[in-house]
């Protein structure tokens, strides 16, 4: 087969296939154009990097992130993590922050508000008495 | 020293600035994206239709290779598109052809009605003749087309596939290369063989 009758052979084919495209009937074309919108918003449901679902917490950890170093920064020089009888205050921290047992605490201290009361008298007896 | 509320404000500021910048970005892509799908999408849905044979079944391999293009390779640059997309066609349409191979087999076991080994049941409404005026030069084309359909089918699926790649999508070798992933040597010897194939099946007058 020689160059010419190769390359007409090709045209005719690559004509006869793009008249066919061309022909697509109508609800076909509907069809294709609504796969490709699925597509499109399959896409967008990619970007999920966009999604306030997502950002939102993400914001918020790095707001608490950047408040925290904002304190820390904000204290004056040598009194980062410490109190002022030198015991660290990330004890106290740990304490607060810490759920585990903070129900039985708050009843024991209600129960035994009396025995505080008696410690406190026992400790700073009352100079008139 | 900066006080904690202008550090926050700070923070802000720099994720104003760079939320609306992110998000035109994506539109911009996605914008893009549905474009080139627009532009390739009835080409490449007459070629899963001329593979399986089966509308309904080329519009599915055609959906799902959109949708994993989208989601997989939407942030590569545009000019690697094509290829990927066609890459992704072309194993769906695989996909499809075996386990179309395995069904076949299975149902010939079975007992009962067996399945049309073509599937080329046809609705009889179809083999009524058209009332209307015949137009010589579309029942020419039509005749023809299906002609050419009938010899891509007969063709192994690798030469069938450069040779709707290279003439009918248009891509040059490089790319039908990139699309089939195989060498450049291999594209043009496929393509060649299918084009003398077809040629032979066709005959010289078509």
């Amino acid at each position: 087969m020689n160059e010419q009758h190769r390359d007409a052979f090709e045209t005719r084919t690559r004509a006869l296939f793009q008249d066919s495209v061309d022909n697509l009937d109508f609800a076909m074309r509907s069809r294709l154009t609504q796969a490709r919108h699925a597509a499109i918003e399959a896409a967008g449901r990619r970007a999920w990097y966009l999604r306030w679902t997502v950002w939102t917490p993400a914001a918020g950890v790095t707001a608490a992130a950047v408040l925290g170093v904002a304190l820390w920064v904000g204290l004056p020089l040598g009194q980062h993590g410490t109190l002022a009888d030198g015991q660290s205050n990330f004890e106290d921290l740990e304490l607060v922050a810490s759920s585990e047992g903070s129900g039985d605490t708050m009843e024991m201290l209600q129960d035994d508000i009396d025995f505080y009361d008696f410690a406190d008298k026992v400790a700073s007896p009352d100079p008139a008495a | 020293m900066s006080t904690p509320i202008d550090t926050l404000n700070t923070a802000w500021m720099v994720w104003d600035s760079l939320a609306p910048a992110l998000k035109g970005a994506v539109l911009e892509y996605t914008r893009e994206l549905e474009k080139f799908l627009a532009e390739i999408e009835r080409r490449a849905f007459r070629m899963a239709q001329v593979a399986l044979r089966d509308s309904d079944d080329a519009l599915d391999v055609v959906q799902d290779a959109m949708i994993k293009l989208t989601r997989n390779y939407a942030s590569r640059p545009s000019a690697e598109w094509r290829p990927l997309f066609y890459r992704i066609l072309e194993n769906g349409i695989r996909d499809l052809q075996r386990r179309r191979t395995v069904r076949k087999r299975i149902m010939t076991w079975l007992p009962g009605p067996k399945e049309d080994p073509d599937n080329e049941a046809q609705d009889p409404l179809e083999n009524v003749a058209d009332a209307g005026p015949a137009i010589p030069e579309k029942l020419m084309q039509a005749e023809a087309m299906q002609r050419l359909e009938e010899g891509l089918r007969a063709l192994p699926a690798r030469q069938r596939e450069a040779f709707m790649l290279r003439n009918f999508e248009g891509m040059d070798v490089a790319e039908t290369a990139r699309a089939m992933a195989c060498s450049q040597g291999s594209v043009k010897t496929h393509y060649s063989r299918a084009v003398h194939a077809l040629r032979e099946q066709l005959g010289e007058v078509w």
